[in-house]
């Protein structure tokens, strides 16, 4: 570790500088469609209609139980040619993180509904609000505040996650550490750089949501 | 209560056992020693490679093989050394020699001067010709064609350089994967116009693959001859030792033959030589 | 008003409701009575179908609520309930909780739902806690938040699911005298409770429930002095 070789990192600056834009991208991307696909799923799963419900089931045990190495594979490989008439990586990963990440949100989403009191739901169809207005206005506020903290622990993950996109060639800012690795074959340089990119990231997601949070309690 | 000590029992037997599978599993690999002498008074070297690149080094039902494994075993013979191979995978062989918790590592690394800064490399040991591959009836003909073209690469491989050099370093159009057969489905699904690897790589694919209708161009033009060498941490007394008994064995035959078993034709020695 | 035929309620296999026949009239409050595990809250819910209906009719105002066409909803808009938990939206100020409802079912604006609530917040004596959030009210003050709340959409029935037992006991006297107020004020109620002073008090009539039936129903006075079942007269011996 004595020989830290800090010229290398400068030279290789720009691309980690570019990785972390795509990166924060892909990201970004992954939560606001995996959110979005995971609130359907889970209201999907929810539902008393076995149409609706038995494929949630199955979507949800499939990206949950399967690694997510070989699902991006298939995407970029199986899904997106046929769709894009050739392969495209950063639509694979896009595709890939926003399907995973559904699985698991739309788990945290029915947690959080179901973790609600029934008496809420009771109280409300009771003052002769229908089940989407009980929905809205009652249950959801409150299921959103409960569901922030694991929310923003799947977020992390998928950050984290997106740097399997490397694999098939996005390039992110990890697929940067790996070109850097193979052109001077030094691991601690592009890793450890990467790493702490990472880590800013995360941290920087973990105080917003934090934020966030306290400012729904106070509310 | 009685219940809950049987729980506490569950839980640590389970434990117990989860560690003892943990310490067995750690103590098959045992990393830990770099070269110790056998009983004959030879010393064994540590050997570690990433069995990830036939027909170079690679697994075969467990068993680590190749032509990088006979070769470094046969040199070390040579020059006095008995070795132990071990996959140990692609970026923890460059700390292991770095760090010197390894003595050698091997797996079709070729030589530059980037890398030279950090490590010494034996001479080379293995020439290596970039080609092209393409799909049947692509516009592609020569190095130049690839000008603007999307390439596959697979990632720190001479063909990665060979472009590089061609085309400039980490130009856009450059995909690298993290290993070939990555950048050739990536050439069959359309995300590519070409795949460019070593002459061994191609070959073998194209011959094993007849039905995805690729086909291999050579151009001696344009590509630069890439070298593998043997990995040393830098200022390693190993190197000098290494480099004569290779030569020995290029002038006495035992290269030659070791390299028709492995490849379908003669090797380059003049070439090697350079 | 309220008209119960023949009502069955089961869950699975477990029988809640055996045969309920029960007519309750304008401005009359109903008291409901009995041991626990007798059906009494299960007989209550099915009134504005927090529970679905094995068998036999409910009518309100005439109208078959059992029937698939109705519509629930617009039924329970003029079936008031209050619960023995509250359940009060704990992310909503009291005025929030009370102007929710008739702001979007009934479509009243902000301003007229929220002088209507300020009117029923006096009427429960709890003006100053308008902007509080239920979390910092105690039981009490809660359960006349949520008799407010049921009010604000001007049903004409309110259905009262014990709600005194969850209240220690010096909070109860301040919820029954908002009920009370209520029963003078013409409102039709049914109220399932434990409270035998405001049965005696306020009701018009009392029915005892046993085991998922109705086993005397009777004017207050007659209930408690003369009681004509045996099961009435040990249950009243235990609790009296």
């Amino acid at each position: 570790m004595l020989d830290f070789r800090w010229d290398l990192l400068a030279e290789y600056g720009p691309f980690f500088v570019k990785g972390t834009v795509l990166t924060i991208g892909l990201s970004i991307a992954g939560i606001l469609i995996g959110t979005v696909f995971g609130l359907l799923i889970g209201l999907g799963k929810m539902m008393k209609n076995k149409y609706f419900s038995l494929p949630a089931k199955w979507y949800i045990a499939f990206f949950r139980g399967t690694p997510f190495m070989v699902q991006i594979l298939l995407i970029h490989f199986a899904v997106i040619p046929p769709i894009f008439g050739g392969t495209n990586s950063i639509a694979a990963a896009i595709v890939a993180l926003s399907l995973n990440s559904a699985a698991y949100i739309a788990e945290i989403f029915r947690a959080g509904i179901q973790s609600i009191d029934r008496g809420q739901m009771e109280a409300s169809r009771s003052l002769g609000m229908n089940h989407m207005q009980s929905m809205v206005y009652v249950i959801l506020p409150q299921a959103v505040k409960r569901m922030i903290p694991p929310l923003g622990n799947q977020f992390i993950v998928l950050i984290k996650d997106s740097s399997l996109a490397a694999l098939v060639a996005a390039p992110e800012l990890m697929y940067w550490g790996q070109v850097m690795q193979g052109q001077y074959y030094r691991v601690w340089e592009p890793y450890l750089a990467v790493a702490a990119i990472y880590l800013v990231l995360t941290l920087s997601l973990s105080f917003l949501l934090s934020r966030l949070e306290s400012r729904l309690s106070t509310e | 209560m009685g219940g809950c000590n049987v729980k506490i029992k569950t839980i640590t037997s389970i434990l117990v056992v989860s560690l003892i599978f943990i310490l067995v599993a750690c103590g098959t690999s045992d990393k830990s020693k770099v070269s110790s002498s056998n009983e004959n008074g030879k010393k064994t070297l540590r050997v570690v490679t990433n069995a990830a690149y036939a027909p170079f080094v690679y697994m075969d039902k467990g068993e680590i093989v190749g032509f990088d494994v006979e070769f470094i075993s046969a040199v070390a013979k040579e020059a006095g050394y008995d070795v132990k191979v071990e996959h140990v995978g692609w970026e923890p062989l460059f700390v292991e020699v770095k760090g010197k918790t390894a003595d050698i590592g091997i797996g079709a690394i070729t030589i530059n001067d980037e890398r030279k800064q950090t490590y010494d490399f034996s001479a080379a040991y293995f020439l290596s010709v970039n080609e092209i591959l393409v799909p049947e009836g692509s516009p592609i003909k020569s190095a130049t064609d690839l000008k603007d073209k999307v390439v596959a690469v697979s990632n720190g491989t001479t063909g990665q350089s060979a472009i590089e050099s061609l085309y400039g370093k980490n130009n856009s159009k450059l995909k690298k994967f993290k290993d070939n057969n990555l950048a050739i489905m990536e050439l069959k699904k359309g995300g590519a116009d070409a795949v460019v690897a070593d002459n061994t790589v191609v070959e073998e694919y194209v011959k094993n693959n007849p039905k995805d209708n690729l086909m291999v161009i050579a151009d001696d033009t344009a590509f630069d001859k890439e070298f593998y060498g043997i990995l040393f941490a830098k200022d390693s007394k190993l190197k000098d030792e290494f480099d004569q008994a290779l030569k020995k064995m290029l002038d006495n035959g035992e290269y030659a033959n070791l390299y028709e078993k492995w490849f379908d034709y003669k090797p380059d020695l003049e070439g090697l030589k350079e | 008003m309220i008209e119960v035929k023949n009502l069955k309620k089961s869950f699975g296999n477990h029988v809640v409701l055996k045969d309920i026949n029960v007519m309750v009239k304008p401005k009359e409050v109903v008291v409901v009575i009995g041991p626990s595990g007798s059906g009494k809250s299960t007989f209550l819910r099915c009134i504005n179908l927090l529970e679905t209906i094995t068998g036999g009719q409910v009518l309100i105002e005439g109208v078959d609520i059992t029937d698939k066409k109705t519509n629930i909803n617009s039924v329970r808009m003029e079936v008031g309930m209050v619960f023995q938990q509250f359940n009060l939206f704990p992310h909503k100020t009291v005025i929030e909780n009370i102007m929710l409802a008739p702001t979007k079912v009934r479509k009243v604006s902000a301003e007229k739902a929220r002088d209507k609530g300020m009117e029923l917040l006096k009427k429960v004596g709890l003006t100053e806690k308008a902007n509080a959030y239920p979390d910092s009210l105690s039981g009490g003050q809660k359960q006349r938040v949520a008799i407010a709340r049921s009010l604000a959409m001007t049903p004409k029935i309110m259905l009262f699911d014990e709600p005194t037992s969850a209240l220690d006991p010096e909070m109860v006297g301040e919820v029954l005298e908002v009920m009370k107020q209520l029963a003078k004020e013409g409102m039709t109620m049914v109220v399932v409770t434990h409270e035998m002073g405001f049965a005696k008090e306020v009701g018009d009539r009392v029915i005892f429930m046993d085991d998922g039936l109705v086993v005397e129903k009777n004017i207050p006075r007659e209930l408690f002095d003369n009681p004509q079942q045996e099961r009435t007269k040990s249950f009243l011996s235990k609790i009296l």
